[in-house]
């Protein structure tokens, strides 16, 4: 290859790269992931707001600073930026000021998180990245007060896209999360041989006992060889949430495991909000594109009216585009310009809202071969789903 | 809804700014993944449940006269549970868990002796506090260290 080829072939590959970083793309996600980050902020925040309230904060116990040249607030302000952390993490859920009160938010959680070695923890640091990623992309364009008004004063919305690299970079982070927690299982020895996880077991073997689990179930949960096999399923577990999400053909599997995930370490383990913040998160794996999904119902049945209902008020990511159709079934016209129909149709609607999707999403997989499938005339792919 | 026409022009500046913003952060967060297999502290390397260890240690007060005092029982209006409430160190003398691996939780131990050390100033007894802590990581036989913080009389 001349060296004119490989310049050509680098100015083509950095071409990409800026087209990719720059494609307009749906914030709704990153909205919806806004919202809901206000709450788990709040949790965050609630210890020290609770010692605060008793009169103690960090530097009055055992605390170290990462560097002595990092500002110390006097107490009482300390204590008010801790409230106001909490006021604008409200503010930030609502939409209200939406770019001041998410970097405000982000600012507090921020600076109390470097304060002192003490108070990181891995949740906090997967909050603060998410809070960094929400400060810097445009997330209150939907779904805010902000919004609201703007429609009430009669303007016109704000454009809900804007370019996709805050979406890409919280991919990458969330990705990575999973991955190096795999990875560093899976390059250690005791952990993927299954001595860490049997061990802890053994730790806990009497408060194990002491559940009104069957003996037969603490015996296997104390059983050293199945543990061999647990600690590798869990590795692989993670593993395969980090890369799985990337690909469109095992994001909603790596989905619905990363909740189960989640909810097996929330009820095993004191994670403050990680298991929260962690299924919150997954928002930002649907396709940053919005109605891209026609939703054909006859509005006169009474089964449709109500799943026009639960669309409505549960389409939260906008994935579906709502018309009313004469009679017949339910009709699905997919991105692909896939026809599903019936009841194939309405699972795979289920499947799509954020609440019902972990219930539905296996549905699918049962129905894939019932499920009745057609074209609609125009194959073409529809331009938001280049992804 | 704002015209296509009207959407932000991508300058040069913006163009690499974008570029460069990504590159930092995918970088750095690589680089922290792999700081993580080296460090006592891993900040941002998110190693989780990284061990089944456990630890305990006995955490005395040396006082001018020699005398070895159990940092359990209160001196000078200063008790231990107070002083010390976070990262599993509120009970030493207690078997824990060592939720981030036993390097980070002798670090952090560590640490809280120098902080002991240097936040009682009504104690005018206590010379230097020590930790005889006995870890066992994960099923390894058990290993003992001893910590100690600054000499309190000494030059700081």
């Amino acid at each position: 290859m001349t060296a004119l080829e490989l310049a050509s072939r680098r100015a083509g590959l950095l071409a990409r790269v800026d087209e990719l970083l720059a494609r307009r793309v749906s914030m709704r996600s990153l909205a919806l992931l806004r919202i809901l980050a206000g709450p788990v902020v709040l949790l965050h925040l609630r210890p020290f707001l609770v010692d605060a309230a008793r009169g103690r904060i960090y530097r009055d116990v055992f605390s170290q600073p990462y560097v002595s040249w990092y500002p110390q607030l006097p107490r009482s302000l300390y204590i008010t930026l801790l409230w106001i952390g909490a006021a604008a993490a409200i503010a930030m859920s609502a939409g209200l000021w939406t770019r001041l009160t998410t970097a405000t938010t982000f600012a507090v959680v921020a600076y109390n998180l470097f304060l002192s070695t003490t108070h990181f923890h891995n949740n906090r640091a997967y909050l603060f990245i998410v809070l960094a990623g929400l400060a810097v992309a445009p997330c209150g364009r939907e779904l805010s007060v902000d919004a609201w008004a703007r429609r009430r004063r009669g303007l016109p919305p704000l454009d809900p896209t804007a370019p996709g690299w805050p979406l890409w970079l919280l991919r990458f982070e969330a990705s990575a999360i999973y991955g190096a927690s795999g990875l560093s299982k899976l390059l250690n020895p005791d952990w993927f041989g299954g001595a860490v996880t049997w061990d802890r077991v053994m730790q806990s073997k009497d408060k194990l006992a002491a559940t009104p689990l069957p003996s037969w179930v603490v015996s296997a949960l104390t059983d050293r060889t199945l543990h061999v096999y647990a600690a590798k399923l869990i590795v692989l577990t993670e593993l395969f949430i980090a890369v799985g999400l990337w690909w469109r053909g095992t994001r909603y599997a790596a989905v619905w495991v990363a909740v189960c995930f989640h909810l097996s370490i929330e009820a095993s383990a004191d994670v403050e909000v990680f298991s929260y913040l962690g299924i919150a998160a997954l928002v930002i794996w649907a396709v940053p594109s919005t109605r891209d999904r026609m939703l054909g119902m006859d509005l006169s049945a009474a089964g449709q009216r109500w799943l026009a209902t639960a669309v409505r008020r549960l389409d939260w990511l906008a994935r579906f585009r709502v018309e009313e159709t004469r009679r017949g079934p339910v009709r699905v016209v997919d991105r692909d310009r896939r026809v599903l129909r019936g009841g194939p149709a309405v699972i795979f609607v289920l499947s799509r809202l954020p609440v019902t999707a972990w219930f539905t999403l296996p549905l699918l997989v049962v129905l894939r071969g019932a499920a009745t499938r057609e074209w609609t005339d125009d194959r073409a792919p529809h331009p938001g789903s280049r992804e | 809804m704002v015209p296509c026409d009207r959407l932000p022009v991508d300058t040069r500046a913006r163009i690499v700014g974008r570029r460069a913003a990504v590159a930092v952060v995918v970088v750095a967060q690589l680089l922290l993944i792999a700081r993580g297999y080296s460090s006592a502290h891993k900040e941002f390397a998110f190693q989780m449940f990284p061990e089944s260890s456990t630890w305990r240690a006995d955490v005395v007060r040396v006082t001018d006269d020699d005398r070895r005092v159990p940092v359990s029982e209160p001196w000078s209006g200063y008790r231990w549970e107070d002083l010390v409430t976070s990262r599993g160190l509120q009970t030493p003398w207690m078997r824990h868990h060592a939720d981030a691996g036993v390097d980070n939780q002798l670090a952090f131990l560590g640490a809280a002796l120098q902080w002991v050390a240097d936040h009682t100033p009504r104690d005018h007894q206590t010379r230097y506090l020590e930790a005889t802590v006995t870890y066992w990581h994960n099923l390894d036989a058990p290993t003992t260290v001893v910590l100690r913080s600054h000499d309190r009389n000494g030059p700081p």
